[in-house]
């Protein structure tokens, strides 16, 4: 007979006041803040945009495989050696690249030129990069592993390849936050 | 159970539109009995109606509106790092996101000493104010505590006196379920005189 007024479980928020009910939104707008801070945090001190990623793909086993968690860094200062796991990413490509340094050439004014290899990939990774594009440089790069943690990441993997249970758990988490009173 | 629900609706028919009204005031408190921040909420509201609704008493917003102001400092710090860096990809935005994550984490450090040195669990804060209206109004505040897995609820009452600046306080201890139904009903009957109680207690100790 209420129709829409009559679920049980919105009375917690229907009881609230003006404040409370601000409150209620602020508080779940510094949980997403909290996350975002420590996130931006991360990405100062280790230089790196995105200094947490997750390995999408098998090129890298038997080092890394699919769901491994990576801590990367980009202190400039650093060089780029053969052998250094880094994380490109190439332009219209949207998902950066985990791969190992094959070959680099450097020059006295700095600037550095690399290719890089998949470990379990035949081929360098010339017919990845942009056309026309033969090196990578100091740019394209996201960071440097540094460690990593295995399968961790395996959430991820399956959120990104079902998009709608990411968004239905986002949602189901939002509403809880939102609609309980702590 | 049956007979009640009935009831209820009952009165909302007859109370014509309550059903499509957002607030609900006049309807019974019903919880889930073994959530201890539901308890705990739920008479700290009973409590505060008896101070407002009954007493006429006049609420004072000052202390949640701090709280407030800082939330909302903290949460546009970090809204406008996320712009900014939107805006202005990473090693660009570097010096304004420093400055933001550093404001945002001290900003949640003075939230906490806040919220345990000022606040220390402080729901209501509410004016007495003089009959005459020319003395200073008392000023009561009330605050609870409600362990997690103890059913006994403490509700401590404050009054700072308008004129003398002395304050007195009392508390009452009881275990939530002589103040709930099987069902987790909220018996406002057995509350409210309680909370009475407590309150003139006080209200004679200051006479004396």
């Amino acid at each position: 007979m209420g129709g829409l007024m009559d679920f049980g479980f919105l009375d917690d928020v229907r009881r609230m006041n003006k404040r409370q009910l601000y409150y209620q939104v602020l508080n779940f707008g510094m949980i997403v803040s909290s996350a975002l801070m420590i996130w931006k945090g991360l990405m100062v001190v280790t230089g790196s945009e995105s200094p947490i990623v997750v390995v999408l793909s098998g090129s890298m086993e038997p080092a890394f495989f699919r769901g491994d968690l990576l801590f990367l860094t980009n202190y400039q200062e650093e060089p780029i050696r053969v052998g250094d796991i880094v994380v490109f990413k190439i332009e219209g490509r949207d998902i950066p690249i985990v791969h190992r340094v094959i070959k680099v050439h450097e020059k006295e004014n700095g600037t550095v030129k690399f290719l890089t290899k998949g470990d379990n990939n035949s081929v360098d990774d010339r017919g990845l990069y942009a056309p026309g594009q033969l090196w990578l440089e100091k740019k394209d790069v996201v960071g440097r592993a540094q460690g990593f943690v295995p399968y961790v990441g395996i959430v991820t993997i399956l959120m990104n390849d079902y998009p709608k249970f990411k968004y239905l758990i986002l949602a189901c988490l939002g509403a809880f936050v939102l609609i309980h009173r702590e | 159970m049956a007979s009640k629900k009935n009831g209820s609706s009952a009165l909302k028919e007859s109370t014509d539109g309550t059903n499509t009204k957002w607030s609900i005031e006049e309807k019974p408190v019903k919880i889930d009995k073994w959530d201890t921040a539901a308890l705990k909420n739920a008479l700290d509201d009973g409590a505060k109606k008896v101070m407002l609704d009954k007493f006429g008493f006049v609420e004072k917003h000052t202390l949640m509106d701090i709280r407030l102001l800082i939330c909302t400092i903290a949460v546009a710090f970090a809204m406008f790092a996320l712009i900014w860096d939107y805006l202005r990809p990473f090693p660009e935005s570097r010096p304004v996101l420093i400055t933001c994550v550093l404001s945002y984490f001290l900003l949640m450090g003075v939230l906490t000493l806040y919220t345990t040195y000022k606040e220390k669990g402080i729901f209501l804060v509410c004016l007495q104010k003089d009959k005459a209206g020319i003395d200073p109004p008392n000023v009561w505040s009330l605050s609870s505590t409600l362990r997690k897995y103890d059913d006994t609820y403490t509700l401590h009452m404050t009054l700072q006196d308008g004129i003398k600046h002395k304050t007195r306080s009392e508390e009452i201890k009881k275990s939530v379920a002589s103040f709930f139904d099987e069902n987790g009903t909220l018996c406002f009957d057995l509350y409210e005189p309680e909370v009475r109680m407590l309150q003139g207690r006080i209200a004679v100790d200051k006479k004396e």
